[in-house]
């Protein structure tokens, strides 16, 4: 296990539309740990997670000034479509491409980047992400069904395997348990600590649930309009918070 | 009572709005049962398979089958060919401009392309027959039939020698532009009808706008198969416009170089004459009615599949 730096954001700035929604973000993440970005709705979580893979981009309006360096590459001065291949990423609400069979929906990212060179490697690929995911047992006897056969838990790990089927280093992930049953989470976060400790993946997370929070997370990113108002490791904030914002939305009070 | 307490009011309302709903659906029953029933008696002196499986078109005025033929393969010949190369013109046509317009041009210029689009949709018919006729049909006869009959001339389709520039092909080309700004509609309603949520995840495995417009368009595959079908409803039918430029000449054949009839075409030019000849009237219905049916089984299964798409 290795204890590099894996993101770096320095003194990032990004509005949309003129309107500005993260101010002088500086924030040092480290290889192989889960990091939880926390904060209320509008605080600019999501968009601080979508600054790490450009999905940020699509917006209209945008503007990103700053420098963010992952694994040592400023990625606001690389192509958009390599930075979107060196994480992968899974989204509030579970979203299989609904014409792909389960196995394609795993398959698709790692056949288009090449990562898997014959159809066996693809196979193995697409089962060690599976397992991962925590979905193999489920789904081994059915990678041909469409994705809508399955729970809305069951397709949420599914796109965690799609997103793990790219061998990314660093796993984005925007409030993925938000709209799934609490068997679902359990799962879906026992696979993220998992996937820390035996692939020495980065995972960042945005949550708005503070126990998740404390529960899977490394360290602590709070944010409130825009501002990083407290980073520290979770024990240190989850006992000793130093910033009232903070010990108010860990008390659930925001 | 099912609906609970009506008041009168109510009840008048419900009628009054029930009743042309009821209409339309009566006259299409009626469209049918005229279209049959004046087709039986060509049916009844010319067998039904023989008159829509024949290739002589003979008017007399002794009645048949001794003395005139109504025969109405080369007609429907020309309609399958005419509409056949009309889709499969339309088809590259209209996906890159879904594509160019929903990924490439910026939001605001979108309205414009809009807007010419459901101009040309809704352009009087007539007016693409006598451009095509007067401008489009020379040009392709001078710069694509003749090239091609001269190069490509060992290909059946092109084996015949364009002589005139209203052929089969000006009748596809013109048909694809009509049918084109229609497809573009229903590719792109359903093309921005997929959920954000489905392109940022394409987006966010890294793929190129390639790869990307690739996914996009096997996930809306149906709606590119029904505006398929459509299309091809709309151009198997169209009339005043295949009118002027398919050639009207009652032939039959694999080159798409030479003059043909469509159904519509020989109903057109034919129908105010068809008096004077037994039974030709009757003919004619039965083409119409054959051009009822090809309209019903596309356009319902175009509809069905459409409606089947899921996100």
């Amino acid at each position: 296990m290795s204890y590099g730096i894996a993101v770096e954001v320095k003194n990032l700035n990004v509005s949309i539309a003129g309107k500005p929604i993260l101010k002088d973000v500086n924030v040092k993440i480290p290889e192989s740990t889960i990091t939880a970005i926390m904060g209320p709705s509008g605080s600019g979580k999501t968009t601080l997670l979508r600054v790490l893979n450009r999905l940020i981009d699509l917006i209209e309006g945008v503007e990103v000034k700053g420098s963010v360096k992952i694994f040592g590459r400023n990625i606001l001065e690389t192509d958009p479509y390599e930075v979107r291949r060196m994480s992968g990423m899974v989204f509030q609400i579970p979203n299989p491409f609904p014409h792909l069979s389960i196995y394609d929906n795993v398959a698709l990212g790692a056949k288009i980047n090449g990562i898997a060179k014959s159809k066996r490697e693809l196979d193995e690929l697409v089962k060690w992400a599976l397992e991962k995911a925590m979905l193999w047992d489920e789904v081994k006897d059915r990678l041909r069904d469409p994705p809508w056969k399955l729970s809305g838990g069951q397709q949420q790990r599914l796109c965690l395997a799609r997103a793990l089927a790219l061998k990314p280093r660093l796993l984005l992930l925007d409030e993925p348990t938000a709209n799934i049953d609490p068997v679902n989470t359990l799962k879906i976060e026992e696979a993220l600590r998992n996937l820390k400790k035996e692939e020495d993946m980065t995972i960042i997370l945005v949550t708005h649930m503070p126990h998740q929070a404390i529960r899977i997370s490394d360290y602590i990113i709070m944010l409130y309009e825009g501002v990083v108002v407290e980073v520290g490791p979770t024990e240190e904030i989850a006992i000793n918070p130093k910033h009232e914002l903070t010990s108010r939305f860990l008390r659930g009070e925001m | 009572m099912k609906y609970g307490r009506k008041s009168l009011h109510d009840k008048i309302v419900f009628y009054s709005l029930a009743i042309p709903a009821i209409i339309i659906a009566l006259i299409l029953l009626l469209l049918l049962l005229t279209q049959t029933s004046l087709s039986i008696p060509i049916f009844n002196v010319q067998g039904v398979t023989s008159t829509y499986i024949s290739t002589t078109w003979r008017p007399s005025y002794e009645p048949p089958p001794t003395g005139a033929w109504y025969g109405l393969l080369p007609a429907i010949w020309g309609t399958l060919t005419s509409a056949i190369i009309a889709v499969l013109l339309a088809l590259p046509l209209s996906l890159s401009v879904v594509i160019f317009v929903e990924e490439i041009l910026p939001r605001r210029f979108r309205e414009y392309i809009s807007a010419i689009i459901d101009l040309m949709a809704g352009m009087p018919t007539i007016l693409f027959g006598i451009w095509g006729l007067s401008f489009l049909g020379p040009i392709l006869q001078a710069y694509v039939m003749t090239p091609l009959h001269e190069y490509l001339g060992f290909i059946p389709v092109f084996s015949c020698k364009p002589l005139a520039p209203a052929t089969v092909l000006t009748a596809g080309v013109l048909l694809s532009l009509m049918i084109f700004p229609f497809m573009v509609v229903v590719i792109q309603e359903t093309y921005r009808a997929i959920p954000i949520t489905y392109k940022e995840a394409g987006w966010s495995l890294g793929l190129t706008m390639y790869e990307y417009v690739k996914l996009n368009m096997s996930m809306i595959s149906p709606a590119i198969v029904s505006a398929i079908l459509l299309g091809f409803g709309r151009a198997s039918s169209e009339t005043a416009a295949v009118t002027l430029v398919v050639g009207n000449a009652y032939n039959i054949g694999f080159c798409i170089l030479s003059p043909a009839y469509t159904i519509s075409s020989l109903i057109a030019n034919q129908f105010t004459e068809s008096g004077d000849f037994p039974y030709m009237q009757n003919a004619l219905f039965a083409g119409g009615l054959i051009l009822l049916i090809i309209g019903l089984i596309v356009n319902t299964i175009g509809i069905i599949i459409l409606r089947r798409l899921r996100f």
